[in-house]
C-alpha cells in the first residue's frame, strides 16, 4: 500500500491543554511544595536579619552604654575632685605656695588632668599647674572671664563641666571640671581642672582596637554641643585631630542626638557606607557616648546567613526545574510521543518513517518508557493484524451479500481463508441429498482427484467433519502421523499431503449440516485465535448458502403466487389495464384484450391511449364518453355507455394512480366495471317506488280531490253532480282496495304464509265472474273455449279468480282495442292448463324472462300505456305455483299467450306451499 | 284581481283526476280545455289561447317531462305540474325542465285553486305605479312594463315566475334575501317551505343572465340564509 499523505506527517502531539498536561500538573504539584518553602525561609531569613540586627545593635549599646557609665564614672570624680578641691582654704585664699602642692598631688594622681589651675573673680589666672617647660605658654595673668564657663561659674555654686576646646595653655584639646568658689556669698573665682581629651580619646582607642579594621569601629564622646569630645580615631600626630569637630560633620543626621537622654540606635550612611550607629547619654555631664560601626561589617554574619538560604533555596529552585525539565525530556516527551503513535493506530494507514524511527528509539530504552514503547509495537502488530482480519471478513461479507450463487461465495470466501490464514488447502464439505453423503461442495488447493473422492458416508463416525458436526465445536488433529484418531485418513493424509487438519462446523438452520475443513502440510496445532477466526468464516459460509437456498424457495413461492395472481386478475370480469408514465400499458387482462378487440399480445406495450380509442368505438356517444373518461381522470370514476353484441351496457371506469410499496408512483391503473346490472337494478328500484306511488296515490287524488271538492263551500253542487263524485269515490276506493289486496297477497306469497283452501270448482263459472270483475272488462270481446270433458279441477276458487282476472286485464289492456281475449282450457297428463290470449303487440322476447317479477313492467319511466302496478302476473305466478302448478309465456307469431297448469288431484300437502 | 276567463289546459290520462281539476275550475270561471296524454296536450295547446297548464308527469305515449320541455321551446305560459311521485329529484327535473309549480297527489281543492291563482297572478304581474318601470341594475336592465329583460342590451327571455324572481331580487339589489322572504313574495303568501324552487329557478336565472353560471356574478348564493343580487 502506498503512504498516505499524512504518514509522512512528523508525530502530531496532542493539543496542548495546561489542565490535562502532566508536566504541567508535576510542575504545579512541585511548586506546591516549593513556594511555602521559599515563603518560610523568606519569613525566617527575615525573622533571622532582624534578630542579628537587635543583636548588633544592643552589642553597640551595651558598648556604649558601657563606655557611657566608665566615662560617667571618671567624669563624676573630676566633679568631686574639683568640689574638694576647691573647699582646699588654700584655694579658697589663693595662695599660690598652698595651692601648688594639692594641684600637684591632683595631676600626678591622674594622668588625665592636663592642667589645674585657679582663676580670681575678676577671671584672672591666678596659678596653674604645671608649669615651666611642661605647659606650652604660661597663661598666669591672662583674663579668662570671656569664657562661658566662668560666666556659668557666676552663677552656680556646683561643680561642672565646660565646652571642650583647645587649653591655650596647653595647647591640648581639653574640658574643664570648673568648680565655683564661693566665701560667704562672694564669688571668688573658680577652680578648674582640665582634663585631656586626647586621654579620653586613648581609652576609646583601646576599645577600638579590639575591633578589626573591616569594622570601622569608631566611639565618639561628645558634649551636648554636638562636639565630639573623644574619639577612637587616632589623629595622625596621634593625638585626635578631629576632637572638638562637630558630629554633624560626619553625618548631619546625628546632629539631633547631643544632648538628647534616650538611648538610641541608626543606621546611617557615612562617607558612602552604611554605618550602624547607637547613642547613650551620659547623664553626669549631659554628654553622650556614639558608637558607630560599618553596617557592612556588623550585618556580616547576617548576610553571610541570608546568602547561604538564598543560595540554598536557589538550589531547590533550579534542582526541582532540572528535575522537571529532565522528566519532561525524558518521561513526558516520550510519552506524549507514545500517545500520539498509540492514537494513530488503527486510522489513516501505516506510520510514518519519523514515526517508526520515534518509536524504535524510545523501543531501545531499558526502562519503563522502552517498555510501553515494546508493547505499543507490539499492540499496534496485533491490531493490524486483527484489522486484516476484519478487513477480510468484511470483504467476505460484502462477498455472500453481492451474489446468490452460492458456489461463487464459497469459493470467495475458501480464497479469502487462504489469504488470511496462509493455508493452501481447504474445503467446505456439506451434506448433499442427492448423493446421502457429505461431499466437498467447494474446495481451494486440494486435488481435483482428492476433491472428488471426498465422500463421507453418514456412519463413518472416525471422520474428523462428522465428529465436528456432531460435537458443533470445531475439531482439529495436529498431526495425522501421531493423532490415534487419524489412523483411517493417514493414508489419504500423506497422498494429499497434509499433517493438520481442522474442521469448524457451519451454524445451518434451513440447510443440510456442513463444515469448513482446512488443511496444513506441517504438523500444527491451531490457536483459539485462528479456530476463531475460521468461526467467522464458517459463519459466512453458513449465511452464503442460506442465502442462497433461501431465495431458490423464496423465488418458487414468488413464482407459484405471481401465478396465482396472474390467473385471479385474467379471470375477474372486470377489464383492468395497468399503464406507465408514458402511457404505454404494462398489463391488461384478458377481459380488456376482449373489450378492445384485441388479442392479449397485442395489449402487452401497445398505447393505452389506442386501446381506449378502440373500446369508444363501442360508444354510442364518443364525445360524452371521452368526456365522461376525462372527468374519471380527474375525479376517479366515470360512467361511459357501450353498444356491445348489439346491446347497451353501462361501464364504469376507474383510473387510479398505482404506487408501489415504497409509495413511489408506477403509472396508473383503469378498471372497467360492466355494472349494466346494477343500473337495471336501480332502474327497477326506482321503476318500483314509482308504480306503487302512481297507483296508490291515482285513485288517493281522486278521491280526495272529490271529497274536497264536496266539501268546498264555495260551490253549490247539483245532487247529480254529488252523486256522480260520490259514484267515482267509490270507484277509486274499490281500485284502491284492490291494489291494497294485491300487495297483501304478493306479501303472503313472498312471505309464505299464503293459505290455500282446495275446493272442486267449476272454471266455466270461475272464468264468467272473472271477466265481469276485469277493469277494465273484456265486453263481448271474450271469447271463452272449454272441452265438454273437462275433468273438475281442486283449487281455491279465490286465488284462481284472481288469477283469471289479471291475465284476462292483462289481455284487455295490451291486446288493443280491437283484439279478442280468449281463454282455453286443456287436460294435458296430470294437469288441468288454462291459456288466457290476445292479438295484441305482445311481450318483447327481452321481457319474457322477467314478467312474472314483482313490480317488472315492460315499460319504463314516466311514460305509460296502461296502469298497473306490475303485480298481476306475479300474483298469479304465486297463486299458481301455490296450487303446486306452474305459469309461463307461450310463442306465439302474434299476440301474446299466458298458460298456467294446476293439477287434477290436489296435493298432499297443498294448505302451505312457499314459492 | 283575476282576469275574465282564463282558460286552463288539464293533461291527465287518469279520468277521475282530469274530470275532478276540470269541474272544480269551469264551476269557478276559467275556462278548461283537457287532454288525456302528451300529444293530445300540445295539439290542444296549439289550438287554443291557453293561460295556464296544468300536467300530470305520469301519462302513456309522452311523458309530463316531455310535455313542458316542447311547450317552453315557444311559450312561457305557466305549468303546474301534478304527480304522485313527490321525491325532490322529480319535482327538481320537473321544475328545471320549465314547471312554475308542483302539486303532489293527493291534493286538495283549495291546494289547487290557491296555486293556479297564485301562479296567475304571477303571469299576469302588473308593476304598480309608484315603482319605475325600469329597473338598471349595472348592465341587467328589468322593464316591468314591456315585460323585458336585457343583458348590455342583448335581450334574455324568461318565464313569468324568473321574471318575478329577478325582479323582487334586482329591487332589494345588495340585500341577503331569506329564502323564505324570497318565496312568499314571488311565489305567494302560502309558499315559504319550497326551497328547492328557489334552487331551481336561480339555476335558471343564472344560466339565462350570468356570463359564467358556474361563478355567478349578479346571482349570489349566501349559504344556509338565502340570496342577494349583486351589480
Amino acid at each position: 500500500m502506498a503512504p498516505s499523505p499524512s504518514c509522512t506527517r512528523p508525530l502530531r502531539r496532542r493539543r496542548f491543554n495546561p489542565q490535562r498536561d502532566l508536566g504541567i500538573r508535576l510542575l504545579a504539584i512541585y511548586a506546591l511544595f516549593v513556594l511555602p518553602l521559599v515563603g518560610m525561609t523568606l519569613y525566617f531569613d527575615r525573622l533571622a536579619t532582624e534578630r542579628l540586627h537587635a543583636d548588633v545593635e544592643n552589642a553597640n549599646l551595651a558598648l556604649a552604654k558601657a563606655i557611657a557609665e566608665e566615662t560617667n564614672l571618671s567624669l563624676g570624680s573630676f566633679l568631686g575632685a574639683a568640689r574638694r578641691l576647691g573647699a582646699e582654704p588654700a584655694v579658697l585664699q589663693a595662695s599660690v605656695p598652698a595651692m601648688q602642692p594639692l594641684f600637684e598631688a591632683l595631676a600626678k594622681s591622674r594622668p588625665e588632668v592636663n592642667l589645674v589651675y585657679r582663676l580670681n573673680a575678676k577671671g584672672i589666672m591666678l596659678y596653674h599647674y604645671p608649669q615651666g617647660s611642661d605647659v606650652a605658654w604660661s597663661t598666669i595673668g591672662l583674663d579668662f572671664s570671656f569664657r562661658p564657663y566662668f560666666q556659668k561659674a557666676r552663677t552656680t555654686h556646683l561643680p561642672f563641666f565646660s565646652q571642650g576646646r583647645i587649653s591655650p595653655t596647653t595647647n591640648q584639646p581639653v574640658v574643664t571640671a570648673v568648680m565655683p568658689l564661693w566665701v560667704n556669698g562672694e564669688f571668688r573665682g573658680l577652680l578648674g581642672i582640665n582634663i585631656s581629651l586626647n586621654a579620653l580619646s586613648l581609652a576609646l582607642q583601646q576599645i577600638a582596637a579590639a575591633h578589626t579594621s573591616a569594622e570601622n569601629f569608631t566611639v565618639f564622646i561628645v558634649d551636648s554641643g554636638g562636639n565630639i569630645v573623644a574619639s577612637s580615631l587616632p589623629g595622625p600626630s596621634g593625638k585626635g585631630e578631629s576632637l572638638l569637630g562637630n558630629i554633624t560633620t560626619l553625618a548631619p543626621a546625628l546632629g539631633g542626638l547631643p544632648g538628647s537622654d534616650r538611648t538610641e540606635a541608626l543606621l546611617l550612611p557615612v562617607k558612602g557606607q552604611d554605618t550602624l550607629y547607637a547613642y547613650t547619654p551620659i547623664p553626669a555631664v549631659k554628654w553622650g557616648v556614639l558608637v558607630g560601626r560599618s553596617a557592612e561589617a556588623a550585618f556580616n554574619t547576617v548576610s553571610a546567613f541570608r546568602r547561604a538560604t538564598h543560595l540554598a533555596l536557589a538550589l531547590v529552585i533550579v534542582a526541582g526545574l532540572l528535575f522537571w525539565l529532565a522528566l519532561s525530556r525524558q518521561v513526558l516527551g516520550p510519552l506524549e510521543d507514545l500517545a500520539a503513535y498509540s492514537r494513530h493506530i488503527g486510522r489513516e494507514g501505516p506510520h510514518g518513517a519519523d514515526e517508526r524511527a520515534t518509536l524504535e528509539t524510545l523501543a531501545e530504552r531499558p526502562d519503563q518508557v522502552g517498555h510501553l514503547a515494546r508493547t505499543l509495537r507490539r499492540m499496534e502488530t496485533d491490531i493490524t493484524a486483527r484489522m486484516q482480519e476484519l478487513h477480510t471478513l468484511l470483504e467476505t461479507s460484502a462477498a455472500v451479500a453481492s451474489t446468490l450463487d452460492s458456489r461463487t461465495v464459497l469459493a470467495r470466501i475458501l480464497a479469502q481463508v487462504e489469504r488470511l490464514l496462509g493455508v493452501q488447502k481447504c474445503a467446505i464439505i456439506a451434506w448433499d441429498e442427492q448423493r446421502q453423503a457429505f461431499v466437498a461442495q467447494a474446495s481451494r488447493g486440494l486435488s481435483p482427484r482428492y476433491a472428488e473422492r471426498l465422500v463421507i458416508g453418514r456412519d463413518e463416525f472416525n471422520s474428523l467433519t462428522l465428529r465436528a458436526l456432531q460435537a458443533n465445536r470445531p475439531l482439529q488433529i495436529s498431526d495425522t502421523e501421531t493423532d490415534p484418531t487419524a489412523t483411517a485418513i493417514r493414508p489419504r493424509a500423506r497422498a494429499e499431503g497434509y499433517r493438520s487438519v481442522l474442521a469448524v462446523p457451519l451454524p445451518t438452520q434451513h440447510t443440510p449440516p456442513a463444515a469448513l475443513v482446512v488443511y496444513y502440510p506441517e504438523p500444527h496445532t491451531f490457536t483459539p485465535q485462528e479456530i476463531d477466526l475460521l468461526t467467522s468464516f464458517a459463519n459466512h459460509a453458513a449465511m452464503a448458502i442460506e442465502n442462497a437456498a433461501l431465495f431458490a424457495r423464496s423465488d418458487e413461492r414468488l413464482q407459484e403466487q405471481t401465478r396465482r395472481l396472474e390467473a385471479l386478475v385474467q379471470s375477474m370480469g372486470d377489464a383492468l389495464l395497468l399503464e406507465d408514465h408514458k402511457g404505454q400499458v404494462l398489463y391488461a387482462n384478458r377481459r380488456m384484450a376482449a373489450l378492445a378487440d384485441l388479442s392479449a399480445e397485442d395489449l402487452s406495450g401497445a398505447e393505452t391511449e389506442r386501446i381506449v380509442q378502440r373500446i369508444l368505438n363501442h360508444a354510442p356517444n364518443a364525445a360524452a364518453a371521452r368526456a365522461a373518461l376525462a372527468h374519471a381522470a380527474e375525479e376517479g370514476t366515470a360512467e361511459v355507455d357501450l353498444r356491445l353484441h348489439g346491446r347497451l351496457t353501462t361501464w364504469q371506469v376507474q383510473i387510479f394512480a398505482v404506487t408501489d410499496s415504497r409509495g413511489v408512483a408506477i403509472g396508473h391503473g383503469q378498471i372497467w366495471q360492466d355494472i349494466t346490472a346494477n343500473r337495471e337494478i336501480d332502474r327497477m328500484k326506482a321503476s318500483l317506488i314509482s308504480t306503487v306511488s302512481h297507483e296508490l296515490r291515482t285513485p288517493l287524488a281522486a278521491i280526495k280531490g272529490y271529497v274536497s271538492t264536496l266539501l268546498a263551500d264555495d260551490v253549490t253542487w247539483e245532487p247529480e253532480a254529488q252523486r256522480e263524485f260520490l259514484l267515482t269515490i267509490s270507484e277509486e276506493t274499490d281500485r284502491l282496495s284492490d291494489l291494497v289486496s294485491d300487495l297483501l297477497d304478493l306479501s303472503r306469497i313472498e312471505g309464505g304464509s299464503l293459505k290455500v283452501q282446495p275446493e272442486p270448482l267449476d272454471l266455466e263459472t270461475l272464468i264468467a265472474r272473472a271477466a265481469r270483475n276485469a277493469h277494465p272488462a273484456p265486453g263481448n270481446r271474450l271469447e271463452v273455449h272449454l272441452p265438454a270433458d273437462l275433468p273438475p279441477v281442486f283449487a281455491d276458487p279465490r286465488h284462481i279468480e284472481v288469477v283469471l282476472r289479471n291475465l284476462i286485464e292483462n289481455a284487455v289492456k295490451y291486446g288493443g282495442e280491437t283484439s279478442p281475449v280468449r281463454v282455453s282450457a286443456t287436460q294435458e297428463n296430470t294437469y288441468l292448463v288454462v291459456r288466457v290470449e290476445d292479438e295484441g303487440p305482445g311481450i318483447p322476447p327481452e321481457h319474457v324472462p322477467h314478467v312474472f317479477e314483482s313490480f317488472y313492467r315492460v315499460e319504463s319511466g314516466l311514460t305509460r300505456q296502461a296502469s298497473g302496478a306490475g303485480l298481476g302476473l306475479a300474483i298469479c305466478r304465486g297463486f299458481v305455483k301455490a296450487h303446486g302448478g306452474k305459469i309461463w309465456v307461450e310463442p306465439r307469431a302474434r299476440g301474446t299467450c299466458i298458460a298456467f297448469s294446476l293439477p287434477l288431484t290436489p296435493p298432499n300437502d297443498s294448505d302451505t306451499s312457499p314459492l | 284581481m283575476e282576469a275574465p276567463h282564463p282558460t286552463v289546459l288539464v293533461v291527465d290520462d287518469a279520468k277521475s283526476l282530469r274530470e275532478f281539476v276540470r269541474r272544480n275550475l269551469d264551476v269557478r270561471g276559467y275556462r278548461v280545455v283537457t287532454a288525456v296524454n302528451g300529444a293530445d296536450a300540445l295539439e290542444k295547446f296549439q289550438a287554443h289561447k291557453i293561460d295556464l297548464v296544468i300536467l300530470d308527469l305520469i301519462m302513456p305515449q309522452m311523458d309530463g317531462l316531455e310535455v313542458i320541455q316542447r311547450l317552453r321551446l315557444h311559450s312561457n305560459v305557466p305549468i303546474i305540474v301534478l304527480s304522485a311521485l313527490g321525491e325532490e329529484n322529480t319535482k327538481i327535473q320537473a321544475l328545471n325542465r320549465g314547471a312554475d309549480d308542483y302539486l303532489t297527489k293527493p291534493f286538495g281543492v283549495g291546494e289547487l285553486l290557491a296555486r293556479v291563482q297564485a301562479v296567475l297572478r304571477r303571469a299576469r304581474h302588473t308593476p304598480s305605479t309608484q315603482e319605475s318601470p325600469v329597473l338598471v341594475r349595472g348592465p341587467v336592465v328589468l322593464d316591468r312594463e314591456r315585460h323585458e329583460v336585457t343583458i348590455e342590451g342583448r335581450p334574455v327571455n324568461l318565464t313569468p315566475t324568473e321574471f318575478s324572481l329577478l325582479e323582487y331580487l334586482m329591487q332589494n339589489t345588495g340585500k341577503v334575501l331569506p329564502h323564505r322572504a324570497i318565496l312568499q313574495n314571488v311565489w305567494g303568501p302560502e309558499y315559504g317551505q319550497e326551497a328547492e324552487y328557489l334552487r331551481v329557478y336561480i339555476g335558471r336565472l343564472r344560466q339565462k343572465i350570468e356570463p359564467d353560471p358556474n361563478n355567478p356574478r349578479y346571482l349570489r348564493t349566501e349559504r344556509g340564509v338565502g340570496y342577494s343580487f349583486n351589480a
